[in-house]
């Protein structure tokens, strides 16, 4: 029996530039197949291709055997192949039930009906979601739910995941997996792409590893290491460098003054009576699941939401009480904080990189004039390019072209040129490869070494175990647990998250 | 923004607490450390020429070499002695809870110096300056809790001359001065103000105070030179419900008024002592056990600072400890000594330079 898709020395270049060179791809019948490679590898552009987003410049795919060049993702969800996206492209005002059937409306619909029928679609793939829940009021993971369950509903004979778990909690990516075997197991075909290695290795039946638009290696996931496919995706071998176990005491940097005091804060039930401080010159790293209230404490200190208007109580930089109202006023202050949603907070997606890094500049109030000098934005985006090691055709190539790490470190760069006392970065390295993680985690220690005072917020416990000098657990919307990084285990500071 | 001062009116005031969290991070230190000495209410030590002296009730004692040696008594005063100082030739200089100190020289030459409403942390600058720390003008030292039940900010630091017998007020208006180390590098001497839960810094020759380390999570005591920094013993943690009983001030009015000292609602050397305590959250037993991670009127908590004075090691004994109060800390012989005030006992600790833990 012929591979359900096929693909034959596909190209696809953007102005001239390929992203992906003569790919050959084979997708068999009902199999999980991972797709792995650093940022900018052109995994992306290459299921794009199969999903009819982008046409190929040149090269053939076959579909069941029928050679087919779609024009746009219609074309290819009618045909059975659908694509989830890494950021979502769901319609926020709209509810759940409303987004999974949209597109396949009747004529006439009963509201009820549909959120019947959805509410019994979501419970035979074991979703927790309302669907009558407007997608504007979900999180991130069930948002992606809503995304796998619509595609699923399209009856797809072919879905391609893109980062399908990054904003997953574990206990959500072990249904996520089942599902993926159900789907298997009912004869749809799976790729996804991952960016978390060991579910490549555990889950996948069968691996393409691309580097720098070019295919390196393909085999039986069985077939290979962890240490193969790291090698295969960088040319080298990052594996000891990124997943350091455990820091030692001679590593661990000593705390400089207390640059932020939280004291006793709270907002409604997401965070209760929260107390801790943040040092000069130290890397805090903060650990907690989903909903343990993490983003939302950083997000009431840089003023992006408000605490209690009763009892919320007090916030004190460098020993002075600092309520902020809008996170303008943490900027002045040189409080930053680095989302973890890149794509709706982090940057102006149609604007160039030089634009983005330049905004930095403005909101901060830090440029050198009041009218916009094109040369200090050709200077800046120069300049922080090469330090963060943005990888573009140039400075005036959109942020939306670039892959997620290099979006990625523009969101920082646009931060660390407001010359912070205090960064915060909410999960620094979601979706990024592993070559981008460790240009990140290097460019995080080397903040913290240069005296900052950093945060790092990660759901990754390995991150947080190899980057912090301290760890702080939080756990329903307070820090639960505060564990020296000698002492800590993954074990430990789950325990921590968790009881 | 601009209109926050008037909205803080409605919001009404958080009462909060610094956390002790980072270098502060509670351990059991203190609580396991070995005893040097079980004495009685230690309170004061100092250190000089290998030899060590403490100050108990109304006497001055030095301390023996070996583990629980019978200490040998130096001096023994009326009042109780609430400072104690050594100068490196040996002059001793003693403030009593009566409001005076004494000059203590080789053999049997005194010297009374007067004029001193409660004498609570000496210092030597060689052998003829002497600055002191005079808690308040308006209460003895054994009265202490007292003085932060009124709020008072009647503290100041002097200089006295040894050679010409004149003394000069360097800072007032200090919210319960109780330590005081020289930091000769910079010509200032660095101040700890109870009240105010923090560290200041004065000029030698006078001025205004400068914070140097602000927001401690309790009230700081005595201050002492060690290797790179300084050693400072907390005496007792703040918790939410004396800030609260300190904000409220006719409830503190009739507290005052009407209940014997020993009961009030204030911070303590030492707990659970007695059934008619108030309650003291982690302080109480509940059916045997205590809650070592409640808060409570009493620790005990000796902190590290480096030579900027900021933390870099604590050593604690918790609520559910015994070795809390601790007024004084020093180096001595590559160990820390602590007099735990509230436990009846001085403390030898490993310095964390040589000790490998976070």
């Amino acid at each position: 029996m012929s591979p359900i898709i096929e693909m034959q020395k596909v190209t696809k270049a953007y102005r001239g530039v390929p992203a992906i060179r003569d790919i050959d791809f084979v997708l068999e019948r009902q199999e999980i197949h991972a797709l792995v490679g650093e940022n900018g590898a052109g995994k992306s552009t290459l299921t794009k291709v199969m999903a009819g987003v982008v046409e190929a410049t040149s090269g053939r795919m076959l579909y069941r055997g029928r050679e087919v060049a779609y024009a746009s993702p219609f074309e290819a969800l009618s045909d059975g192949i659908a694509m989830v996206f890494q950021e979502t492209s769901l319609v926020p005002s709209m509810t759940v039930a409303q987004n999974i059937y949209l597109g396949s409306e009747k004529f006439l619909n009963r509201l009820r009906g549909v959120n019947v029928a959805a509410q019994q679609f979501l419970q035979s793939l074991n979703f927790t979601v309302s669907p009558t829940a407007p997608v504007a009021s979900l999180g991130a993971a069930k948002r992606q739910m809503v995304e796998i369950a619509r595609a699923v509903h399209h009856k797809a004979e072919v879905i391609i995941f893109d980062e399908p778990t990054a904003a997953l909690t574990p206990e959500e990516k072990r249904y996520f997996f089942a599902l993926m075997k159900r789907l298997k197991a009912s004869g749809v075909s799976v790729v996804f792409i991952s960016h978390t290695l060991e579910e490549a290795l555990s889950e996948a039946d069968r691996i393409t590893i691309l580097r720098d638009g070019e295919k390196v290696a393909e085999g039986k996931a069985s077939d290979f290491t962890r240490d193969e496919v790291v090698h295969a995706m960088v040319g080298r071998t990052l594996s000891g460098e990124i997943y350091k176990t455990r820091r030692s005491l001679a590593q661990i940097r000593k705390p400089g003054a207390k640059v932020l005091s939280v004291q006793d804060i709270s907002m409604g039930n997401a965070v209760r009576n929260n107390s801790f401080s943040i040092f000069k010159g130290q890397i805090t790293g903060i650990f907690g699941l989903v909903g343990s209230g993490r983003t939302e404490t950083f997000k009431i200190i840089t003023g992006i939401y408000k605490r209690d208007f009763l009892r919320g109580g007090d916030i004190k930089l460098d020993g002075r009480p600092v309520r902020y109202n809008v996170p303008a006023e943490a900027v002045k202050d040189r409080v930053i904080y680095v989302t973890e949603d890149r794509k709706s907070e982090g940057f102006f997606e149609t604007m160039s990189i030089a634009e983005n890094f330049y905004s930095g500049l403005l909101a901060a109030g830090l440029e050198r004039s009041h009218i916009i000098d094109f040369a200090e934005m050709r200077e800046l985006a120069a300049d922080w390019s090469k330090r963060l090691n943005v990888k573009a055709i140039n400075e005036n190539a959109r942020v939306i072209e670039l892959s997620g790490g290099n979006q990625q470190k523009v969101v920082i760069g646009k931060g660390l040129i407001q010359k912070p006392r205090l960064v915060i970065f909410d999960e620094p390295t979601r979706g990024v490869d592993v070559g981008a993680i460790a240009e990140i985690h290097q460019f995080i220690n080397k903040l913290a070494d240069d005296g900052l005072a950093v945060v790092v917020i990660s759901s990754y416990l390995p991150e947080v175990m190899n980057l912090s000098d301290r760890i702080l657990v939080f756990r329903q919307g307070r820090v639960v647990e505060e564990i020296p990084p000698v002492e800590a285990t993954q074990e430990k500071i789950m325990y921590a998250a968790v009881h | 923004m601009i209109l926050d001062p008037i909205l803080d009116l409605f919001r009404g005031k958080a009462v909060t607490i610094p956390p002790m969290d980072g270098t502060l991070r509670p351990n059991n230190l203190l609580e396991e450390a070995d005893v040097r000495l079980a004495v009685e209410a230690p309170d004061n030590l100092a250190a000089t020429a290998g030899k060590v002296v403490f100050s108990s009730g109304g006497q001055v004692l030095e301390l023996g070499k070996r583990k629980n040696a019978k200490p040998r008594i130096i001096a023994a005063f009326d009042s109780a002695v609430s400072a104690l100082a050594v100068s490196e030739a040996g002059l001793l200089a003693v403030g009593l809870d009566a409001g005076s100190i004494e000059i203590l020289g080789p053999g049997k030459a005194r010297r009374h110096i007067d004029g001193f409403g409660c004498p609570v942390a000496i210092t030597f600058a060689g052998e003829h300056d002497v600055f002191v720390c005079d808690g308040s003008r308006q209460h003895r030292p054994a009265n202490w809790a007292m003085d932060l039940m009124e709020k008072n900010a009647l503290g100041s630091v002097w200089h006295l001359s040894l050679s010409s017998g004149e003394r000069k007020c360097l800072a007032q208006g200090l919210a319960f001065p109780f330590g005081i180390v020289m930091d000769p590098g910079a010509g200032r001497l660095i101040v700890s103000e109870a009240w105010r839960h923090r560290l200041v810094a004065i000029p030698a020759g006078g001025g205004e105070p400068l914070p140097v380390l602000t927001q401690l999570p309790g009230y700081p005591a005595r201050l002492s030179p060690r290797r790179d920094g300084y050693l400072l013993s907390l005496f007792a943690p703040r918790n939410r419900l004396i800030e609260f009983i300190l904000s409220e001030d006719d409830y503190r009015a009739d507290m005052m008024r009407e209940i014997d000292p020993r009961y009030w609602i204030a911070p303590s050397l030492s707990s659970s002592r007695s059934f008619l305590e108030p309650l003291q959250c982690g302080g109480v037993r509940t059916m045997g056990i205590h809650k070592p991670w409640s808060p409570s009127r009493s620790c005990g908590l000796v902190v590290e600072l480096d030579a900027e004075l900021q933390p870099v090691a604590s050593y604690h004994s918790r609520a559910n400890g015994t070795r809390h109060g601790v007024t004084s800390a020093i180096l001595h012989e590559a160990s820390i000594l602590a007099a735990s005030r509230g436990g009846d006992a001085i403390l030898s600790l490993r310095p964390s330079s040589e000790v490998a833990r976070p």
